[in-house]
């Protein structure tokens, strides 16, 4: 007898399942992470990256990269994200991250190949996970003391930055971005160093400006009148437009004689002039609004020899508050010199094609402006990503004062330990172990094999030498040898390592759970309204 | 034009394009079969080693789970038979919160069961009479089986055993982890009288980054946005609460303002700026340090707000600012006033923080005991933190559960053993053609240990017939131990599943397959054609289906 098979999922409806689905889950991950190895360490090289719009990014931060990447197949968004989640919680080591969770998948298939259980798999490896951030515990080394303390910042800036594009001025740029975060106040707000991008100069004619920079705002005739340089400047914040303009949205006149209209225009043309003389009154000689500052308000200014800008943006006028103090106001009615901000030094300078004003030597100063110079483009855009890493880097050693050896010696030491620890466990889960042990040498490993060196060879050395307890020997890309990164002074956070450990683990445990696949076919969007049934 | 072919039987009354089937061949073992297919899907999810099933649904989200209840809701399933198991399976879900999986094995090997007595001539109405009258049976030895009683609920160690079964399933390396976390939330929000605890007291707020067991609860509650004005942290805080937008009042008639000469002009802003200040200022005299409000914070309020050091906060869920007030002690106010001192809230810290890469406002009521309590859920990737949201969920249901029914029976597998060799036996003394019914009952409830053991790669039968061995000589509460693949008492290694729990499962897994079986003819419609069905919009909250 003829019997239709039995339709249980929709049609369309993609079921995959079994070791096999394991497998190829593994086998996506790995896919993954190869397009973004190379970009490992000093000599890792970036990418080049046309997204759906034509828009072209170069870089080699892996977060960004698996961003751009829009990966689709299912498992392998995983590692994008846990790109994301490392980019989240630390800002950099995201592509060490991928890389460390690929390999610990990739030592794994074997097990999964021969029949292990899965289960068995995750249970061991999550269990070694937290012993192997035991280790990361006791190795880690506190920083203290004032002048020790930026020293170390610098080294984890530098140390991040040595990966970067701009690697050859990591020393310029390290010093430049601790000092940058040391101006923040205790919360250290990520959005109070503002970065501006300038085309154009050179790479070395970026500065830190200590207060604000920003572009200059649009403006309206009797501009150029306006003085643009002042010393002892008090500044008025303002979210007010400073124009002739309706008082309320839908008031309506009723007039009746010639005078009483007469009457009427010089009111708000009063009202006008009543604000503008509120403001000047108070002190203050510069004057900065969100909204526009019209023709009036600018020869206004002018004429008694005071600066203003409008339009000028949200974050500018943050980073202005946090520097100079005193308030933001919506009103004048109220204005005096408590909520002024102060700052020493106010001036306009050209800075390539582009003309920006400078607020410096600010009286709270707990913003700062990083300005960037640079030739193409794309190659600012990385630089500011850099930056952006090498931020996140301090800001986060700075609350979390320990560091470790870069340059794969954290790693090999947790490899020898966690080896160790695997012969004195009995059973099939030492072979796991000695697995997960085995995976952290990649890091080593793909530095050496981006660097172009003979990648087996240096790990023999390293296995050597932390077998007899050099427990901080790493690589050295520079003389493409084995040596003392603590004292080379190859240094990186440990919270850095301890997150990417972490979330490299939770990948590898959340694909080997997995063993099977539904994917429903995708519903049209668009064209029916929702909540109306289909016709 | 198509030859009209003379249609026969149903056919005739039908459009173009509907099914039917009838019959114990066509539709009962067609149903079964659906439903068993349904079943070996999602069987490799039981158990504390079933592993996760990555089900990508009709909008493209990502699900990385082995919860039933999510797997079966994700999956579209289209089979009116197999339907029916799901609801059973939801059913479940609302009444305990857990053991979804269990209803759906059961029921179709209830079924698989059936399906071999129907090839032996029985009919299916008696095979249903028979699974009833066993189930009957089976729910009068469960209480027999209860081994203890949950007696402390305020304990934090006690109630950490009682949910570490229902995590383990879920999430079964971290366990420890989270049955702390659940217990000690559960803790801080049952009130004296625990049988008025509340699932929605218990919030859950998911960050990015960091690892599961970096996961925190707090007394209190967490919102990811950051505030409005310039404070940003206010200990030991008043607060006030709108539900409406802390801004001017517009007037809900269309109205214009008339101005009728230069003076009022001039006046009409001054007044506006002056009743602001003046209402803020009230606000401010009663104590208030914190504003939320359900809306947009107007400019010119915000400044007064500043002024006054207050800080804002605006809130857009209406359910968010219910549960506030209930976490602060507060009263909602309607229009922008200034509150009398009763009707204020109170909370120790209320502050803007960095988690993760994300701003957080937290209101922390530093105390033992509170209203709501909010566990932080930090995870690598979103679907891992989805699940592990699943398994806190579940957890705070079997607490719930445990509240309304503190009985527990030994888990491991080792009830259901224990109830398929009473059943047995007493099936062996009914006298009529149901003895074979109630026989396989008793097989179909094998299915679940039999499932734990497949699950943790052990030898099935093996395992199975060790344990009747083990339970016909009096070890009542020998269950399966997975890690050391050998069988232990579960009372010892503290494994407890819900008597409340099993009860509904046995009921509902039951009465799903008697129904199924007494289906005897399906028909189908002709699908409008169309497109699917675009499902409602969302409700706004995650969680408010079940509350409003």
């Amino acid at each position: 007898m003829m019997r239709p098979p039995i339709i249980l999922l929709k049609e369309g409806t993609e079921n995959k399942q079994g070791k096999q689905q394991i497998i190829s889950n593994i086998n996506a991950c790995q896919v993954v992470a190869d397009s973004i190895r190379t970009t490992l360490g000093p000599r890792g090289l970036d990418k080049l990256i046309v997204d759906s719009k034509g828009q072209t990014t170069i870089s080699n931060d892996g977060a960004t990269i698996l961003k751009l990447l829009d990966i689709v197949f299912p498992a392998a968004s995983v590692m994008v994200d846990i790109a994301k989640s490392q980019d989240a919680e630390v800002g950099d080591g995201t592509t060490s991250v991928v890389v460390l969770a690929s390999e610990m998948l990739k030592r794994v298939k074997p097990f999964i190949e021969d029949g292990v259980h899965p289960q068995l798999l995750i249970r061991s490896f999550s269990k070694a996970c937290e012993e192997a951030l035991s280790y990361l515990k006791e190795l880690e080394i506190k920083i203290s003391g004032e002048k020790e303390l930026r020293e170390m910042l610098v080294k984890c800036a530098a140390t991040t930055l040595s990966s970067k594009l701009v690697s050859q001025e990591r020393d310029f740029f390290a010093n430049m971005v601790v000092d940058a975060v040391n101006t923040l106040d205790e919360s250290l707000p990520l959005s109070m160093i503002g970065i501006k991008k300038v085309n154009g100069g050179n790479l070395n004619e970026s500065r830190l400006v200590k207060g604000v920079a920003f572009q200059k705002a649009f403006s309206y005739a009797g501009f150029e009148m306006q003085p643009k340089h002042y010393t002892g400047v008090k500044v008025a914040l303002l979210n007010i437009e400073l124009e002739l303009k309706a008082e309320k949205d839908n008031a309506e006149m009723r007039l009746n004689t010639v005078q009483d209209f007469q009457a009427v225009v010089d009111a708000e043309w009063n009202i006008l002039y009543e604000k503008l003389q509120k403001i000047a009154d108070s002190g203050a000689n510069v004057v900065l609004s969100k909204l526009p500052i019209g023709d009036v308000a600018t020869q206004w200014f002018a004429d008694r020899d005071m600066f203003c800008a409008g339009r000028i943006h949200q974050d500018d006028l943050d980073r202005l508050l946090a520097a100079c103090g005193g308030s933001i106001l919506t009103t004048v009615s109220q204005i005096d010199d408590n909520v002024l901000g102060k700052c020493g030094k106010f001036y306009e300078q050209q800075v390539g094609s582009e003309r920006y004003n400078f607020f410096e030597d600010c009286s709270k100063a707990q913003a700062c402006t990083l300005l960037l110079r640079g030739g193409a483009e794309q190659f600012i855009a990385e630089t500011e990503r850099s930056l952006h890493d090498a931020i996140m880097i301090v800001r986060r050693a700075k609350k979390n004062d320990s560091i470790v050896a870069g340059g794969g010696a954290i790693e090999m030491e947790l490899s020898k330990m966690l080896r160790e620890k695997a012969k004195s466990i009995a059973g099939k889960e030492q072979f796991f172990w000695l697995a997960y042990a085995r995976s952290f040498e990649i890091i080593p490993q793909q530095l050496c094999h981006n660097a172009g060196l003979d990648g087996t060879d240096i790990l023999n050395k390293l296995r050597h030498r932390h077998a007899q307890g050099e427990k901080w020997s790493g690589i050295d890309i520079h003389r493409e040898a084995v040596g003392d990164n603590l004292a080379a002074c190859v240094w990186e956070p440990s919270i850095v390592k301890r997150n990417a450990i972490t979330a490299a683990t939770e990948a590898l445990c959340l694909v080997l759970s997995i063993d099977q696949t539904v994917k429903n076919v995708r519903t049209p969007s668009g064209g029916q309204m929702p909540g109306l049934p289909g016709q | 034009m198509a030859m009209s072919i003379p249609k026969s039987g149903y056919n005739r009354f039908m459009k173009e394009g509907a099914q039917h089937f009838k019959g114990t061949d066509e539709a009962v073992q067609r149903n079964i079969e659906a439903c068993v297919e349904l079943a070996s899907q999602i069987r490799s999810a039981y158990g504390p080693n079933g592993m996760n099933k990555m089900v990508i649904n009709h909008i493209e989200k990502l699900f990385v789970t082995n919860d039933a209840a999510t797997i079966l809701k994700e999956l579209d399933i289209q089979h009116p038979a197999a339907r029916i198991i799901i609801m059973a399976s939801e059913m479940q879900e609302k009444q305990v919160g857990d053991n979804t999986n269990t209803v759906v094995i059961l029921a179709a090997a209830l079924l698989e069961h059936a399906a071999q007595l129907i090839n032996l001539g029985m009919t299916p109405q008696e095979i249903a009479a028979g699974y009833e009258m066993a189930a009957e049976k089976a729910l009068e030895v469960l209480p027999t089986l209860v081994v203890s009683e949950a007696k402390d609920l305020k304990n934090i160690e006690e109630v950490r055993h009682y949910l570490r079964s229902a995590i383990t399933s879920k999430q079964y390396d971290n366990e420890e982890v989270i049955a702390d976390l659940v217990a000690k939330a559960c803790v801080q929000t049952v009130p004296s009288n625990s049988f008025n605890f509340n699932v929605d007291n218990i919030r859950i707020c998911k960050i990015l980054g960091s690892g599961v067991h970096n996961s925190t609860v707090m007394n209190g509650m967490v919102f990811k946005r950051g505030a409005e004005g310039e404070l940003k942290t206010v200990s030991d805080a008043r607060i006030a609460v709108y539900t409406c937008p802390f801004d001017l009042t517009q007037t809900e008639t269309k109205g214009t303002v008339l101005i009728e000469n230069a003076d009022e002009l001039v006046s009409f802003s001054k007044g506006e700026e002056s009743e602001v200040e003046a209402q803020v200022k009230a606000i401010a005299d009663n104590g208030v340090k914190v504003v939320v409000a359900a809306g947009k914070f107007g400019d010119l309020y915000l400044h007064f707000l500043n002024k006054y050091k207050i800080m804002a906060v605006r809130l857009t869920s209406k359910f968010d600012l219910r549960r506030l007030c209930r976490t602060i002690g507060a009263q909602a106010q309607a229009r922008i006033c200034a509150p009398p001192v009763n009707l204020l809230g109170h909370c120790d810290l209320v502050a803007v923080k960095e988690i993760g890469d994300e701003n957080v406002v937290i209101f922390d009521k530093k105390s033992e005991k509170g209203n709501v309590a909010t566990v932080i859920i930090r995870g690598s990737s979103q679907s891992r933190i989805d699940d592990v949201e699943r398994a806190v969920d579940d957890a705070v249901n079997t607490y719930k559960a445990l509240t309304k029914d503190a009985k527990l029976l030994p888990g491991a597998g080792a009830v259901e053993i224990e109830l398929s060799r009473q059943i047995e036996s007493w099936g062996e003394k009914a006298p009529g053609l149901e003895q074979y019914a109630i026989k396989k009952f008793a097989h179909a409830l094998e299915t679940l240990p039999k499932a734990i053991a497949e699950n943790a790669g052990m030898n099935a039968t093996e395992v199975l017939t060790k344990l009747y061995a083990a339970h016909v000589g009096g070890q009542k509460n020998v269950g399966i131990d997975i890690w050391k693949q050998e069988l232990m008492d579960a009372i010892e290694n503290n494994i407890y599943d819900l008597y409340a729990g099993k009860r509904s499962a046995i009921k509902l897994a039951t009465e799903a397959a008697a129904t199924i079986l007494k289906v005897d003819q399906i028909i189908m419609a002709k699908q409008a054609t169309g497109g699917p069905k675009p499902r409602g919009p969302k409700p706004q909250d995650e969680d408010d289906e079940g509350m409003a």
